[in-house]
């Protein structure tokens, strides 16, 4: 097994910098939002998005990840789809939970609220996360069983099979509310500054990302190395 | 051996988690045969007789079924799932009974005959004969360890006594926790039913047990399976006859099963109404000195739908039933594939949301009734049936998440936030009821499409969480 120790945490420590520069740069070289437009608190706020963007495309990627193993583990039962399954529910929650508690933020400035119940980025995002929050909890607490990997394997599926349910769902529910107050600028283009940074910030966020999935596998699969050590030990054989 | 097949396992591959405990196993059980599994703690004998219920995913091979005229059926491969088996005689390593139910209602449910009194007596000579018959009528959790353990050793081999054709019995360490007395009854009575064309396989550490057997198979980890011939030593007894046939246990079995434990001891009932009931009385006291006409009707319909939905979401206590002594994997075994939807129906709220939501309506509305549409009070039980759909979705996710072996160290409660949706869909049917009175237009955000949608999600989320399974 290759160890991916030092690589990860160069990205990670590059991802960190890179994106504690985006958000001092967001502060710094971007022009500010019409504070008329803000509906409630303060808009520098606003620069959040600098964060939950790179958040929620990141988590893009893990929900991806998390898919795809799930499939390769129901169908096939095939153990790289397990490595990419669990790195794929970690990364899922991780930045899952970076996207739901930097929106609300947002939404509250450009809202004036920080929850939609009509928004269906933010509720697939939500409901996810919470998928993966499960996903997470159960792989630690439960023994590492075939049955137990078919059954989360299933909630991981689950959990895709929620979106465009939640998509039918929300647009119903959306339909029948005032629409969400888009500050002006963002339908119409974003400055060239903006997507610098987001890019930037994306970049960032993807090395991180890229940094903790390597460490996470490989930490999943010390951890199964050694259980198959302490069971040989358990049979008192050499 | 020339006698007819009644099970066979090919290149059999199973792992538990990194571990591989059956390598290529191949196997056949004949018709009159007595198979003997040994070997020490963890090296597969459980697995063993997992398998052979076709319930465990399998890495490699095959797991057929014979029938009378020796035509083949595949149960499970390496895919899945391809039917369910047939009629066999089964005795849990942790008994699968529930504590719930008494001594002569478990030998009804494993052979599914009626209780009627034509029956009775041969209920009553069995247990007799295992010396059972004083605590006939005994609730399980009742009985010491030994009775317990006799019950269940007896729900495995009374299947055989009356089944018109040879079957198998799988039993795990039957003898565990048997007296000696009780053991050598199991002896003589295993000789018995293999001599009437039954075949039987037992896991045991017992070697008196073992001497009864015909062949020994001997599991150890991580080496090929060895066999040997048993000595086939025991009596042969006599035993009832009957001319009343067992039939393999079904659907209905379950379900009068399931409502005979609520009815004895309605914890599902309670455990549902007493939160739904304090939320129901918060909401009261909450809104009911504030003027209603400054209150969204949206908001009001969510709270008079409320304590329906609580009652809805709350995990069924069929879970626990289930969970004591692995009764729901019995189940699950002799049922196959129809257990998961039957269970996601037997354990929902089905009773309370129509009666909650009308309490409901009274307690929140009441006096100040004239505020809103009048038919409400006609029409309030669509959305309150609706909520039906959305009780049996979270059933059957409660149901998917006790599949996990720690299912109590999960936490449900995430997944269920999707059903949040179908709650908000019935809400604005009602509140669009409320403010401009029933409407029979299919217009999107009318009441009968609001509900239809609401309806519809459920059963997409049921339909995953009962198919996804045992696809």
């Amino acid at each position: 097994m290759p160890d991916y120790k030092p690589v990860s945490l160069v990205l990670i420590l590059l991802g960190l910098f890179g994106s504690s520069v985006s958000i001092l740069l967001g502060f710094i070289w971007v022009p500010g939002i019409n504070p008329e437009s803000v509906q409630q608190g303060s808009a520098e706020s606003y620069r959040i998005l600098f964060w939950h963007v790179s958040f929620a495309w990141c988590s893009f990627l893990a929900f991806l990840m998390l898919f795809v193993g799930s499939i390769l583990w129901y169908l096939k039962n095939d153990e790289f789809g397990w490595r990419l399954f669990s790195t794929g529910s970690d990364m899922g929650l991780l930045f899952g939970f970076g996207v739901i508690t930097s929106g609300p933020i947002w939404g509250s400035v450009a809202w004036g609220k920080p929850w939609d119940w009509g928004d269906l980025r933010l509720n697939s995002f939500a409901l996810l996360t919470a998928v993966a929050l499960f996903l997470v909890l159960s792989r630690k607490s439960q023994p590492d069983t075939n049955q137990t990997r078919d059954t989360l394997s299933i909630i991981g599926l689950f959990g895709f099979f929620l979106v465009p349910i939640t998509a039918v769902a929300t647009t119903l529910y959306n339909r029948r509310h005032p629409p969400i107050i888009i500050i002006e600028g963002e339908d119409t283009g974003l400055p060239d500054e903006w997507k610098m940074v987001l890019i930037f910030s994306f970049v960032s966020f993807g090395l991180i990302f890229i940094g903790v999935s390597l460490l996470n596998d490989m930490v999943n699969q010390l951890e199964s190395k050694i259980e198959k050590y302490q069971r040989v030990i358990d049979r008192g054989e050499d | 051996m020339g006698e007819p097949l009644l099970l066979e396992l090919e290149g059999l591959v199973v792992d538990r988690g990194t571990r591989s405990v059956l390598n290529d196993v191949n196997f056949k059980l004949r018709e009159g045969e007595v198979v003997a599994l040994v070997g020490p703690n963890g090296s597969g004998k459980t697995t063993f007789i997992e398998s052979c219920t076709g319930t465990i995913p399998f890495i490699e091979g095959n797991l057929y079924y014979y029938s009378d005229s020796d035509e083949r059926t595949i149960i499970r491969n390496k895919v899945g799932r391809n039917s369910n088996i047939p009629q066999i005689g089964l005795t849990l390593q942790n008994d699968g009974i529930c504590g719930e139910e008494t001594v002569e209602e478990k030998l009804f449910s494993v052979l599914n005959m009626n209780e009627g009194s034509k029956n009775a007596y041969l209920i009553e000579s069995i247990l007799s004969d295992w010396g059972l018959y004083h605590r006939k009528s005994s609730r399980v959790s009742q009985l010491s360890g030994g009775l317990k353990r006799r019950l269940s050793v007896l729900s495995g081999l009374c299947p055989a006594i009356f089944s018109p054709q040879p079957i198998v019995l799988l039993l795990d360490e039957p003898s565990e926790g048997l007296d000696d007395e009780a053991c050598n009854i199991l002896t003589n009575w295993i000789r018995t039913i293999a001599s009437r064309g039954n075949g039987i396989i037992f896991t045991s550490h017992d070697n008196d047990l073992i001497s009864c057997a015909d062949r020994i198979i001997k599991l150890e980890e991580n080496k090929p399976i060895t066999e040997s011939s048993g000595t086939s030593s025991g009596a042969i007894v006599s035993m009832v006859e009957s001319e009343v046939f067992t039939r393999q246990v079904s659907a209905k079995s379950l379900i009068n099963w399931a409502i005979k434990m609520e009815l004895r001891n309605p914890i599902d009932t309670i455990s549902r109404l007493t939160p739904a009931l304090v939320a129901l009385f918060i909401s009261f006291s909450l809104i009911g000195n504030i003027n209603y006409e400054t209150i969204d009707s949206q908001i009001i319909s969510l709270l008079v739908l409320l304590p329906a939905f609580i009652t809805c979401i709350i995990s069924p206590a069929l879970i626990n039933r289930f969970n004591e002594a692995d009764c729901g994997r019995w189940w699950y075994i002799n049922l196959g594939t129809k257990f998961r939807p039957i269970s996601s129906f037997i354990g929902a709220s089905i009773l309370l949301p129509l009666p909650l939501t009308y309490l409901s309506w009274i307690i929140l509305i009441g006096d100040k009734s004239e505020l809103y549409s009048n038919d409400v009070v006609t029409w309030l039980w669509l959305p309150a049936l609706c909520m039906l759909d959305l009780a049996i979705a979270s059933s059957a996710l409660h149901f998917l998440v006790s599949d996990l072996q720690r299912s109590q160290a999960s936490s449900a409660s995430l997944l269920l936030i999707f059903l949040v949706w179908p709650f908000l869909e019935l809400s604005e049917a009602l509140s669009y009821i409320m403010t401009d009175g029933m409407s029979f237009s299919l217009e999107l955000g009318s009441p009968l499409i609001s509900c239809l949608f609401a309806s519809l999600i459920s059963s997409l989320v049921w339909l995953v969480a009962v198919f996804l399974p045992d696809a």
